[in-house]
């Protein structure tokens, strides 16, 4: 009996060590996989160096594939499994109930621009450290459109498929300078099926898969057109004329076979691959993608041949959708006060420095940016991009957000695949975001 | 039977009973609260009883219908493939296999490959810019249909779904096909019967049960396709490849409505449960036979 009293004596030791071990330090969950996790581990590593054994940072990280749902779960579950856990932009609504707002180091606002600190703000309240933001870049390939505007034959061709397919005859132009209009007439003139002497079979890759991240691909095209998901009175106001013109954009490309034929189950991957191939000439991709597509030995068909610009211009300017990924605090957390150390640290210019150099894509003020430019010279495009084009949407960080894309996903994919009606699917849409965006 | 061996078969089957109340029947009570209860993941703790409504959602819900459609069809036509195919297999190589055994292992293969690795490969193999098919075909043609379009997706989805697991179906009837005693076959010989007569008067009765079953696994399981599916085309434009998996998995992480989405599988269990009530029937009618 008395062994047995010792035993569980010991036992019960035992575990209050662990757990007094494991409250000690902040557990850290990360964004997996690609330049994220290279970016935070080196952070981590950086922050361990000099901190305390009670606040030194322990990382852990899911599968990439259905995080935010998992995360979604163990945050309802009141998980202390972690102390400081990813967010996005576009989920923001769905965690910030298990969450804590953070207040912001005044280092942080000299080292982020206050549209992306905003990224992370909700209801009016800061719920994180921005690490990683995400935009779009209109690819194109510079060699075709270097030849496109000096050759006169492949200019007056360009005139005359623009007249016939969108009944105005337009000149080739820089793509910096491109309208919506422009960017399809590019299209259509290097699709081989409308013009013989193209080069490439398609004049771009559209991501049309129904997917809620192809939505955000593509609403910059809405949103140039003036397009919004809600008016100031709180209305839904995606059947506007805007949406239509946006909506028959992807459509009209689509079913000119500008696009290959399984664009409907394409997605960031299938684009990088039909473009990475030699085979578009064009593309509305993430920022993401260009390391990959700009790298020879990965995409020997088009690195070096690669210019970036952000979307075309519409009626109503030019826009990116942008959302960020960042770091905040687990209300269930069992060491708040390691996370907020640690979370100070992460938004001062010398962190984010390392998170840079090691992969990460912040979106950085100019005098930290012009740090790290030498080695990430896309870094100074995505932070003068943001401050210039990005958006979110009106209702874009409310709870159900994510719902709202995937509905969109639906209805609109239906539309492209000639499944539905513009009419019917704006009106599913109108509907399905009433009630989920209703107050 | 005596009062002490009845004690003595209950105290044996207790341990078994508390293992499937606690296995089978926890979750079944929780999906039965969550199904009347109003429960998203804000609230997974504290659920809300709102009665019936959520399944009155799921059965008003053109969607849920619309799945329930995709996911029966794709069961029938893929098991009705399934088993013809394996059947023919099952027939024709018999000889084969009688020789060379091995060959089966061989056969058996694709089962092996986890369903979501399969989509993947084929989203791969029929991509235009890195597969195989769509480079071949162009090559040859001049042309290549859009395999996940909305127009084949169906057609490729069954191709494939056939291809993994036709080699469960050979397996089954091929050892069926064995067990038919020679001696069999040898009378219905002596008698003149001959080659297709011999097969569907003697062989076919005799395999019926096998074909059965095989048909019935094969159909629950592709009535039930999820991991292929959702990684080589996902709900499909509009949603025109959701099956009842998928439409579960949507409402229960996508859009966070557990509670539709347990309603809608309690729904799926109540149909299953009647099938399987049926198809037992039948079986125990046929059994003194």
């Amino acid at each position: 009996m008395t062994r047995l009293k010792t035993l569980l004596t010991s036992a019960a030791l035992f575990a209050t060590l662990g757990i007094t071990g494991a409250m000690a330090e902040v557990t850290v969950l990360g964004w997996p996989g690609g330049p994220e996790e290279a970016g935070l581990r080196k952070a981590a590593d950086a922050y361990n160096a000099t901190a305390t054994d009670a606040d030194k940072v322990k990382l852990i990280f899911f599968n990439r594939d259905g995080f935010f749902d998992k995360l979604a779960a163990d945050l309802a579950a009141g998980s202390t499994d972690f102390d400081v856990n990813l967010l996005a932009t576009y989920a923001l609504g769905r965690y910030a109930p298990f969450m804590d707002p953070i207040s912001l180091p005044d280092a942080s606002k000299t080292t982020f621009p206050e549209k992306v600190l905003a990224t992370m703000q909700y209801d009016g309240k800061q719920y994180g450290i921005p690490t990683d933001l995400s935009l779009h870049f209109m690819y194109y390939r510079s060699d075709l459109i270097e030849k496109l505007l000096s050759d006169a034959d492949w200019k007056a061709k360009y005139g005359e498929i623009s007249e016939k397919y969108l009944g105005k005859k337009l000149d080739p132009k820089d793509p910096d300078a491109w309208t919506w209009d422009d960017w399809m007439a590019t299209a259509l003139f290097f699709t081989k099926s409308i013009n013989s002497d193209s080069p490439t079979r398609y004049g771009t890759v559209l991501q049309m898969k129904n997917l809620l991240f192809n939505m955000m691909v593509w609403q910059s095209t809405a949103r140039a057109q003036g397009g919004d998901w809600m008016n100031d009175k709180g209305e839904i106001i995606v059947d506007s004329p805007a949406y239509r013109t946006a909506l028959d954009i992807y459509k009209k490309l689509y079913d000119e076979g500008t696009s290959p034929k399984d664009s409907t189950t394409y997605e960031f991957a299938e684009a990088n691959a039909a473009f990475g191939a030699g085979q578009a000439a064009t593309m509305v991709q993430w920022n993401a993608a260009f390391g990959d597509l700009d790298n020879k030995e990965k995409t020997p068909a088009v690195a070096g041949k690669i210019g970036t610009v952000a979307p075309p211009a519409g009626p109503e300017g030019r826009f990116t959708h942008i959302h960020g990924l960042g770091l905040g605090i687990n209300k269930a957390s069992k060491n708040k006060e390691g996370a907020v150390k640690f979370l100070n640290w992460l938004g001062t210019a010398d962190a984010m420095e390392i998170y840079a150099r090691a992969g990460g894509s912040p979106a950085l003020s100019d005098p930290v940016v012009a740090k790290v430019s030498a080695e990430r010279p896309d870094l100074v495009k995505l932070g003068q991009f943001a401050g210039a084009y990005g958006f979110v949407m009106h209702g874009g960080t409310a709870a159900k957000a994510l719902q709202v894309y995937e509905l969109q996903a639906k209805e609109f994919t239906a539309y492209w695949a000639g499944d539905k009606s513009l009419d019917d699917a704006l009106a599913a849409a109108k509907a399905g975001m009433a009630e989920l965006l209703k107050p | 039977m005596p009062r002490t061996s009845r004690f003595e078969g209950r105290l044996l089957i207790a341990p078994l009973t508390a293992f499937l109340i606690a296995l089978l029947g926890f979750p079944l009570v929780l999906d039965l609260i969550y199904s009347i209860s109003r429960v998203g993941f804000e609230n997974i703790r504290t659920p809300e009883l709102v009665g019936f409504s959520n399944y009155a959602k799921a059965m008003a819900d053109p969607e849920f219908w619309a799945a329930a459609w995709f996911s029966l069809r794709f069961g029938l036509i893929v098991a009705v493939i399934q088993v013809v195919a394996g059947l023919g297999l099952a027939v024709f190589l018999a000889p084969l296999f009688a020789r060379r055994p091995w060959l089966i292992a061989l056969l058996m293969l694709p089962m092996m490959v986890a369903p979501a690795l399969v989509g993947l490969m084929y989203r791969l193999i029929l991509h235009e810019f890195v597969g195989a098919v769509p480079y071949y075909l162009l090559e040859w043609y001049g042309d290549f249909p859009a395999f996940l379009g909305r127009d084949w997706a169906f057609t490729t989805l069954v191709t494939v779904e056939t291809l993994q697991w036709t080699p469960f179906a050979l397996l089954i009837l091929h050892s069926s096909y064995a067990a038919i005693s020679p001696d069999v076959r040898e009378a219905a010989a002596l008698d003149g019967a001959r080659g297709r007569r011999l097969f569907l008067n003697i062989d076919l009765p005799l395999m019926l049960p096998a074909i059965g079953i095989t048909f019935f696994i094969r159909f629950i399981d592709s009535f039930r396709v999820f991991d292929n599916l959702y990684t080589l085309v996902g709900p499909g434009a509009g949603g025109s490849t959701t099956s009842m998996s998928i439409y579960i998995y949507q409402a229960f992480f996508k859009v966070g409505d557990i509670g539709l989405a347990v309603a809608a599988s309690m729904l799926l269990l109540a149909a299953s449960f009647v099938v399987l009530w049926v198809i037992n029937g039948l079986t125990a009618r046929k059994a003194p036979l």
